[in-house]
């Protein structure tokens, strides 16, 4: 037996505080491993959700703002644009495509958008991918629906469900448009965005089941016949996506855009937004990360404390083994050992838990906040920092280690007790 | 084969031919020695011989610095002036390294109490000496027997039966037993010298005798050297010969009292 298996017998010996020091560490690793997994995850996710445009253009606002509520449904316009502004930035130069986006309704939680089949041609996600439908097909009809895949699996709903579309956003609203039911004649593939829990109509149908609603309540009795063959053309719209020609165009119809004339505007770069909000985010994620890496800290730090308070009463058994013939370097290599076998359990047993816990937590996480926190291999990075973490186990080991070392060198053959 | 009652003998000589004169097996000269940090030496020995094959008795009173100069004739420490030569090797020769090698090879020792590592086995506290010395490993081998086997012969004579006591905690047994096992650890692999620190005063005094008596026997047996350290003179008639601090030490200092 080497004086390895000697340091596992003596921890063994211990197995309640070394399981406890163990564990520490391990939720220690696995806080700050799930949170760097999940900021990553977090950003990926954004990053995924709109690939196709190149400007987002919305009333005038903070350019997150519009970022927020027109692609990830989070927020609230405070204007809307006029169907017209919006005609005219279609009709410019080098503008190839353009998608309308009417929000402001919901359907049982899930957000309504309002657009044109146009969404199901140009809109892009993840790396320029289509939209595709599991079932069903696009709207065509008035009070056509069309599924996101959240929405159908989450509500049960099969193609031809009848489904009443609520005035404003929130889970529970007392303004039904009941009189006007929408059927459900597609249902999308999942994509892992937004659009998984948005109920898509066309911009007539939301124009239908605001007849008569002007003052934001209903007044008159419009029925879903005589809505069909009213005025169905919209007035506003929240905003509208574009795509261009060429890249090299992008700044200069922004800069159109933002100059124009007949309303205030806002046109944004995708990617320039999502820059600012990871800005804005940047403070908070820092900090995130740095509360976990000052528990990974304590973790360790109680660990230097077990062991140094078990020092007192192994100096018998130092003594023991030096009266054998083990030598001060010895002594010192056991309790480095020590310190350096339970940092790397610490540090295997937070990765698997970390594992554990992501594919435990992802259905919850995307069940209740639609968030899918994909589980991602350790990066290089991560690798590096629990290579890290091992390291400063062991040397944190090296405090008591030397002590012992001290102690063997001054005790002699009395044995202490 | 062991002639156990004649304990003096070591096994391995012919009985037919006349032993030479024993040589010193431990021979110590102008000792001095102090603790770090104090300004007074706790030994300061001119002389000390021990023959090869002899059981000597040191008696000192507590706090006389016994226990320092077992850790001396140990290579624990170092005197501050003087030769101490044990096996006719100088110690202060070695290096510090080259006597804790000198140690595991041929030095056993057994301490007062508390002599078990908590965590390993009977067996394993008894082959633990082995572990830090191939010369033992080999003195049992020549022997045709596994460290296992050595450790069980041993405990066996010890009157410890493994098969019974093996499979508990060693902190299980009896402070007597305990100090049995010691003994085993202290003999396997034959080493040259023994060194007992007071291994008896925590026993009953009915305990110590018998306990000493199956010591020497393990002694003679192994063929080695016993150092035997107590305060209490009511042992010392068994032994061949007995050694008091107070008389050879002279940075003695009468206990107050
Ligand atoms: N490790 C040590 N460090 C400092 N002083 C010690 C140490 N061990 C013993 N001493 C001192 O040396 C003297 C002799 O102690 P010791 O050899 O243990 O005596 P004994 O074994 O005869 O009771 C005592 O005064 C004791 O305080
Ligand atoms: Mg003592």
């Amino acid at each position: 037996m080497s004086i390895y298996s000697l340091t596992l017998r003596s921890l063994l010996n211990r197995k309640t505080t070394a399981l406890l020091t163990i564990f520490s560490i391990a939720v220690s690793v696995m806080l700050l491993l799930g949170v760097d997994n999940i900021r990553r995850e977090a950003k990926a996710g954004f990053a995924n959700t709109i690939s196709g445009a190149d400007l987002i253009v919305g009333a005038r606002s903070g350019s997150v703002q519009l970022l927020l509520y027109s692609v990830f449904r989070i927020g609230n316009a405070t204007n809307n644009i006029s169907w017209h502004s919006y005609q005219e930035v279609a009709g410019m130069k080098r503008v190839k495509w353009t998608i309308p986006l009417s929000l402001g309704d919901s359907h049982r939680g899930f957000r309504v958008l309002g657009t044109n089949t146009d969404y199901f041609e140009h809109f892009r996600y993840g790396a320029k991918r289509e939209l595709a439908f599991s079932d069903g097909g696009r709207f065509e009809d008035v009070y056509d629906a069309v599924l996101g895949a959240e929405v159908a699996e989450k509500l049960g709903y099969k193609l031809g469900q009848s489904v009443v579309i609520s005035h404003g956003a929130g889970e529970v609203s007392f303004a039904n448009h009941d009189d006007k039911p929408f059927k459900v004649v597609g249902i999308l593939k999942k994509t892992g965005t937004p659009v998984d829990r948005t109920v898509h109509v066309s911009l007539e149908g939301i124009e239908a089941i605001h007849l008569g609603w002007d003052s934001g309540a209903p007044s008159g009795s419009i029925s879903a016949e005589q809505a069909r063959h009213a005025d169905l053309q919209p007035k506003l719209i929240t905003a509208f996506l574009v795509g261009l020609d060429s890249k090299l165009a992008t700044f200069t119809l922004q800069r159109a855009i933002n100059n124009y004339r007949g309303e205030p505007l806002l046109a944004i770069l995708p990617g320039v937004a999502l820059q600012e909000l990871w800005s804005m985010m940047g403070v908070a994620e820092v900090a995130l990360l740095a509360v976990s890496a000052f528990v990974v800290a304590t973790g360790l730090i109680g660990m230097l404390t077990v062991i140094w308070s078990g020092l007192n009463e192994r100096r018998r058994e130092m003594a023991i083994l030096r009266s054998v013939g083990a030598k001060p370097r010895h002594i010192f290599v056991l309790l480095m050992i020590e310190a350096g076998l339970m940092a790397v359990c610490g540090v295997l047993v937070g990765v698997a838990m970390l594992f554990l816990t992501l594919f435990a937590a992802q259905p919850a996480l995307e069940s209740y906040f639609g968030l899918f926190i994909g589980v991602d291999p350790l990066t290089v990075d991560n690798l590096a920092v629990l290579g890290g973490i091992i390291l400063a186990g062991v040397l944190i080991g090296a405090a008591p280690a030397y002590r012992a070392y001290r102690y063997s060198l001054a005790d002699g053959m009395t044995i202490r007790t | 084969m062991q002639n156990v009652s004649e304990p003096a003998i070591a096994p391995e000589r012919d009985a037919t031919v006349k032993p030479a004169p024993a040589r010193a097996l431990v021979q110590l000269e102008g000792l001095k020695f102090r603790w770090p940090g104090s300004d007074d030496d706790v030994l300061d020995i001119p002389e000390l011989q021990v023959r090869e094959g002899e059981r000597i008795f040191l008696r000192g009173a507590s706090g006389s610095g016994k226990t320092t100069l077992l850790s001396l004739l140990g290579g624990v420490i170092q005197p501050r002036e003087g030769s101490i030569r044990v096996m006719d090797t100088e110690l202060s020769a070695l290096g510090a390294s080259g006597r804790d090698g000198f140690r595991a090879d041929n030095i056993g020792f057994i301490f007062q109490m508390f002599n078990l590592i908590p965590y390993l086995s009977l067996v394993d506290n008894v082959t633990l000496s082995c572990r830090f010395s191939k010369a033992r490993r080999q003195r049992v081998s020549a022997r045709g027997a596994s460290l296992t086997q050595e450790a069980e012969r041993l405990l066996s004579h010890l009157r410890l039966d493994v098969a019974k006591l093996g499979r508990r905690p060693v902190t299980d047994l009896s402070v007597g037993q305990q100090q049995r096992v010691a003994v085993a650890r202290a003999l396997i692999g034959s080493p040259g010298l023994i060194i007992a620190d007071e291994p008896t005063s925590a026993l009953d005094t009915d305990a110590r005798v018998a306990f000493i008596e199956l010591l020497f026997q393990e002694v003679a047996a192994s063929g080695s050297t016993l150092v035997f350290v107590s305060h209490d003179p009511a042992l010392q008639d068994l032994f061949d010969r007995t050694v008091s601090l107070a008389e050879i030490n002279r940075a003695y200092q009468p206990p107050e009292s």
